[in-house]
């Protein structure tokens, strides 16, 4: 089956690619939030790099978060579109399991925690247990960063943490004695194609958020534009 | 590149995000249009008052797929091998959050099939729209868009050439009937409310100022909004209906008084109307009114034609592939883009 990923949950933007034949392609597509200019272009390339027709692809996988809203709407827009132009399978990931899985394969045992950025001083976490798999013991939410270091300084166990919310409050997450730190800016893409490919098919993609929008709670709004 | 698909784009999907309504649909070579799907997200925007950029962002990416699928569906087409030969899609302006799902959706789509896509101007959407319902059509066309994000008036001198003439230096005339409605009590959005209250009063109740008396085709709102604010403060007696004529009537009496200038100056074939407030009755009957008095053909939208839809786009998308060259897979949504800048 070839199975294509699509990660945008991030400011980076990434795709993958797995052949019928097992072999596996990646690309980093964006860096700094050009998801929108450079996803599509990227998922182009990586076909043409694998030698694989659009239309012979069998399944696309999407991140659905959580993440910056904008980049996960542009990656399951895309995917949308290309399942449907492909008459392809459509399965959704968590960045916070991609995250668990990427440090898996890492070599990283016991309890992990994932953190993706969530901006405003927020992030987005789930912790995992680490053995021969990856099971999730608590469910995605988002809180501040120093509530996850809290609950840790709390239980006093080993915790390994990992995602850009890491890097973004470093000076947070390095002060536990007890933590280690495994640096992965990207949820890892070629984990998406491996997961989703074990993956029930969904009917549907539905965005992992975490957060109301804003004017939801604050009221802001813009004039209707029709 | 020259224009390598001239002649043979026979069916077009064209696909809408850049506000509130999510919209698929198929047109073919002669503007018919073989589906339309629209779908609003306007329900979750009534509580505050106006289109929460966030909410109507969510709301494509759960319906645009349905939205598509339904498309096809209906213009009797096989997702599978859909015998489109192009796509158009709304890239500016609008809703950045909004503009990108319908953008990225289409790209993806357009690199799937293996066919080319052109990014549209939603505002030269709305002056598509004659084509789909006007068989007849003769060119000059003066035509007056007006919506709750724009107010212009465009010289058309056939599809695809167009002058802006003025457009609006402050509010939309869709916004001034939301802003006005939102201070009447009433509920969003304001055009529907405000026309049918307008019904039954009288318009001569409220004294509001004529405003822009200059011999251009610019338009102004936000004063007569003001004016509005002040008057009822002032006269608190006059009834809702009442105020809701007078403002009705001083609004259209400056986009008819614009219009009437624009067809003494330039010689055209017909006056169109079109965006959101094209719905308004009293503007329809005014527009019908100059048309007579000019001997010219009114062609007046009709209200699945006055909203936004994609048939609109899938119609500017045709004419944009059929004579120029498609955008490419990196194409950006351009959330400012001035109809003035088209090309
Ligand atoms: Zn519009």
């Amino acid at each position: 089956m070839n199975v294509l990923a699509i990660e945008t949950a991030t400011p980076a933007c990434a795709v993958a690619l797995r052949t019928g034949e097992g072999e596996e392609f990646s690309l980093v597509v964006a860096v700094e939030r050009h998801h929108t200019e450079a996803l599509t272009p990227g998922i182009r390339d990586l076909l043409e790099r694998a030698g694989v027709a659009a239309k012979a692809v069998e399944r696309v996988v999407v991140d659905r978060g959580p993440g910056l809203f904008t980049g996960l709407r542009v990656g399951i827009a895309t995917a949308i579109g290309f399942a449907l132009g492909a008459s392809a399978d459509l399965v959704g990931v968590t960045s916070l399991e991609l995250l668990a899985y990427g440090a898996s394969r890492a070599g990283v045992r016991g309890n992990l925690v994932s953190v993706v950025d969530g901006r405003r001083g927020e992030v987005f976490v789930q912790t995992f247990g680490l053995d021969d798999g990856v099971t999730p013991v608590s469910e995605p939410r988002v809180t501040l960063p120093q509530s996850v270091l809290d609950e840790w300084i709390e239980r006093g166990d080993a915790v390994t943490f990992t995602g850009d919310g890491v890097g973004r409050y470093e000076e947070i997450f390095t002060s536990l004695g007890t933590a280690t730190i495994v640096e992965q800016r990207v949820p890892p893409v070629l984990e998406a194609v491996r997961l989703g490919a074990e993956r029930p098919v969904e009917s549907r993609i539905v965005p992992l958020y975490l957060r109301e929008a804003d004017a939801v709670a604050n009221f802001t709004t813009r004039e209707r534009s029709s | 590149m020259p224009a390598p698909y001239a002649g043979v784009m026979a069916l077009v999907l064209g696909i809408e995000t850049s506000c509130d309504e999510t919209a698929a649909a198929v047109v073919d070579e002669d503007f018919r249009v073989l589906s339309s799907v629209v779908e609003s997200s306007i329900d979750q925007h009534r509580a505050f008052g106006g289109v929460v950029p966030e909410l109507a962002g969510r709301a494509h990416v759960t319906t645009i797929g349905p939205v598509i699928r339904r498309a096809l569906d209906d213009a009797g087409l096989d997702p599978r091998d859909p015998a489109i030969d192009g796509l158009a899609v709304t890239s500016g302006p609008g809703l950045i959050g909004s503009l990108l799902v319908g953008l990225s959706t289409t790209k993806a789509l357009s690199l799937a099939w293996g066919i080319p896509f052109v990014g549209v101007n939603h505002l030269e959407g709305h002056l598509f729209a004659p084509l789909l319902e006007s068989k007849d059509l003769e060119w000059p066309l003066m035509t007056l868009l007006v919506s709750g994000g724009h107010s212009l008036i465009v010289l058309q001198r056939g599809p695809g050439h167009h002058d802006v003439l003025g457009e609006t230096i402050d509010d939309a005339a869709g916004e001034a009937y939301d802003k006005v409605a939102r201070w009447l009590g009433l509920g969003y959005p304001g055009g529907p409310e405000i026309d049918r209250l307008a019904k039954a009063g009288v318009s001569s109740a409220l004294k509001l100022p004529v405003s822009m008396v200059g011999d251009d085709f610019d338009l102004s709102f936000s004063g007569l909004k003001t004016a509005v604010v002040r008057a009822t403060e002032a006269h608190r007696e006059i009834s809702l209906e009442d105020v809701a004529a007078s403002f009705q009537s001083a609004l259209c009496e400056q986009l008819l008084r614009k219009l009437r200038h624009a067809l003494e100056r330039y010689e055209v074939r017909g006056v169109a109307l079109a965006g959101g407030v094209a719905a308004n009755s009293a503007l329809r009957d005014g527009v019908t009114q100059l048309a007579k008095e000019f001997g010219l053909v009114a062609h007046l939208p009709t209200m699945a034609m006055c909203t936004d839809n994609a048939a609109m786009v899938a119609a500017a998308g045709l004419y944009r592939l059929s004579t120029g060259v498609p955008s490419a897979l990196d194409l950006s949504a351009r959330p400012n883009w001035q109809l003035a800048e088209v090309s």
